[in-house]
């Protein structure tokens, strides 16, 4: 009965020093990846097939190994790198990472030469919109980057689940999730020739239980010197987590947290009352 | 009286945003700073970014309310921007196909103050990149130009284009920012050597050491990037912006000297070496020269690639053929040229000869921030290509 006579300006003062004031540019880069998964022709909500097209593939009526309304029957292979799209006897190449239309659709070759993917793309569905945990000031670190023992590429699943190189970037240890871990770091190729980024893949106590089961991302922000800004406020779901279509990344040997990182991106809807 | 008082108050009431304003972007590790200008000719905007002495114009400026945008369409960009008093805060975006690239812009206004090279950084530095998995080298060029600290950086595949900035006591930072490259190179000079960082887009940064030039180069030369088979003639066959097919056996190449320019609008450094190839053929057509640009561009659409590469010709008023070869992504490009070996820089251009044979490949250009370099360049070009024009034609053909 006391409670519920509780003054709304008291609930206030009592939830001010609880709840954090989420950070200006947090919060723009937050509405950035919103308005990218509502609008973009790529975006992971309007994905709607995602396969290797290995010794071939068609796509088009019942029966393709990917059925696409209102397509004529078109078939994309790959040799010596170079994926092309024949259909009617005329022979278009497909231009990786490149959007090309076909019907209402739109296809996207990527991947390495060799293992190339196709990614169909149709009308976007409806866009879950992200769902974050409360952020948390506790949540952000300084870490230093130790170079990795060996200089090496490797070929792994990035988060929009497409194979890439990436190399060994080094390591960061984590203090503030219990005992001390060292998470492994990769560099990712980035969207132009000389840009990347450092990713981290992580697991968590909250895996499955708040958080996507698989594993989340969360990028190093540079702060010079070796040292960045490791702000797991900024964890994200890899795109598995929005669409089957997209496989997901195997989680890294040792990147495991043993406490909960209640901070970044959720899998589901927040609890009741939190947000 | 009371009209004119009207008039003034309602133009005090719209935000002028004419004159020129002091710009950045704010990357993870640093400031990239460049100029904007701004003129309004009633309620027309023009503008341009300006890298030093270095301007372009923007292809559309508008205005809506206290919102400003600036178009960037040679590179499918934009920066969008509130104008609060006399700053303008926004921020630059293009859109890729694995997330948004945004990265924060603010502006003042007035120009940024002019800041001479000082001597202990101007001239020739051999750079090294330190990679995560290899090093790989560079060169610096700084000089003191009509606007201070200038100069460019050079790698494999050409140099970075023009980079302006300013120098204090033993650190300097010089950037270049035109709607595709994003680039910062911070650094200071520790004994005789400089070290520093390479800020490409917001977060990537590449740590490098540097010392004076001295001996050989540490890049490959241009002419060892790229190979060719040289055993059968050099063949090509894309569609122009009309849909025309277009192809090396055409009888407007049988027996010429053909300069194949693999480009992009998308490429910087390709707007820079247009104007040279234009001149190459306006001077040595009549003699017997070909050129066709080969275009690699973003979408893969044709219908949007086209657009692009009509602008691009309509920009430079090439005369010559613009072909839409395929798409910017390396090993697809290569894919459309099968008997190049390395093709991995934009632009790469393909010298072949009267019996349609590949004699030189050159990847990369050296563009006007070069100095020097870029003149030699362009004057070695047209040596190879009257060298080329003075072989006699293969037999059978006139």
């Amino acid at each position: 009965m006391h409670s519920r006579a509780l003054p709304l300006v008291a609930m206030l003062c009592f939830a001010s020093p609880v709840v954090a004031q989420l950070p200006q540019d947090l919060a723009r880069e937050r509405t950035e990846y919103l308005t990218w998964l509502r609008s973009a022709p790529t975006s992971p909500f309007a994905a709607i097939a995602l396969q290797r097209v290995g010794a071939g593939l068609t796509l088009g009526p019942a029966g393709s190994d990917v059925m696409l309304s209102g397509v004529a029957q078109v078939r994309v292979t790959e040799s010596a790198g170079r994926v092309t799209l024949d259909s009617g006897g005329v022979s278009t190449p497909l231009t990786r990472n490149r959007v090309m239309p076909l019907g209402s659709y739109r296809l996207l070759a990527a991947g390495a030469a060799g293992r190339t993917v196709l990614l169909v793309f149709g009308v976007p569905r409806e866009v879950r919109t992200p769902v974050y945990f409360p952020f948390a000031p506790a949540a952000i670190d300084t870490v230093t980057l130790r170079p990795p023992q060996r200089r090496q590429s490797v070929l792994l699943l990035a988060p929009e689940g497409i194979d890439v190189e990436a190399d060994e970037a080094g390591s960061v240890t984590v203090s503030r999730f219990g005992p001390p871990v060292s998470l492994r770091v990769r560099r990712f190729p980035g969207q132009s020739a000389e840009e990347w980024e450092l990713e981290i893949y992580f697991r968590d106590a909250t895996n499955g239980r708040g958080s996507y089961p698989a594993g989340r991302f969360v990028s190093l922000q540079p702060l010079g010197n070796g040292r960045y800004l490791l702000d797991f406020n900024r964890a994200r779901n890899p795109f598995c987590a929005y669409s089957s279509v997209f496989p997901c990344p195997a989680p890294w040997p040792g990147n495991t947290l043993t406490e909960p990182v209640a901070a970044g991106e959720r899998y589901g809807p927040a609890p009741e009352g939190e947000q | 009286m009371i009209p004119a008082v009207a008039l003034a108050l309602a133009a005090l009431s719209t935000p002028s945003v004419a004159g020129p304003w002091r710009a950045a972007l704010d990357l993870a590790g640093g400031t990239l700073k460049f100029g904007v200008e701004i003129a309004a000719n009633g309620s027309l905007l023009r503008g341009t970014l300006c890298n030093g002495r270095q301007c372009d114009a923007f292809s559309a400026v508008r205005l809506d309310g206290d919102s400003v945008r600036f178009e960037l369409a040679d590179y499918a960009a934009s920066i969008t921007a509130v104008l609060r008093g006399d700053s303008l805060v926004g921020a630059y975006r293009n859109v890729g196909n694995r997330g948004p690239r945004v990265i924060p812009f603010r502006a003042s206004r007035g120009r940024w103050p002019v800041s001479p090279a000082p001597r202990w950084l101007s001239g020739e530095w051999y750079a090294l990149f330190h990679g995560s998995v290899e090093d790989t080298p560079r060169i610096f060029e700084f000089r003191n130009g009509p606007a201070g600290l200038e100069g460019t950086i050079i790698g494999n595949a050409g140099d970075y284009s023009h980079f302006s900035g300013e120098a204090t006591n033993d650190s300097f930072a010089l950037s270049r920012f035109d709607g595709s490259f994003v680039y910062l190179l911070t650094g200071r000079l520790v004994g005789d050597t400089l070290r520093g960082t390479f800020h490409a887009g917001l977060k990537a940064q590449t740590a490098f050491d540097a010392v004076r030039a001295q001996g050989p180069s540490p890049l490959k030369p241009p002419t060892a990037v790229t190979r060719a088979d040289t055993t059968a003639p050099f063949h090509f066959a894309f569609r122009d912006v009309n849909g025309v097919l277009v192809q090396s056996d055409d009888p407007r190449f049988r027996g010429k000297v053909v300069v194949v320019d693999a480009f992009g609008t998308w490429c910087p450094t390709c707007h820079e070496a247009a104007p040279s190839l234009v001149e190459l053929y306006r001077t040595r057509q009549a003699q017997g020269l070909e050129v066709v640009g080969l275009a690699y561009e973003v979408s893969g659409d044709t219908a949007v690639d086209g657009a692009l590469v009509r602008r691009y010709r309509d920009k430079f008023g090439i005369p010559f053929p613009l072909l839409l070869a395929g798409t910017n992504d390396v090993d697809a490009a290569a894919a459309t040229l099968p008997q190049l070996e390395g093709f991995t820089a934009f632009p790469t251009t393909i010298f072949v000869g009267r019996d349609g044979r590949v004699r030189r490949v050159h990847a990369g250009f050296y563009g006007p921030a070069t100095g020097a370099q870029h003149g030699a360049l362009v004057a070695e070009f047209s040596r190879e290509v009257d060298r080329l024009l003075a072989e006699p034609a293969p037999p059978g053909i006139p």
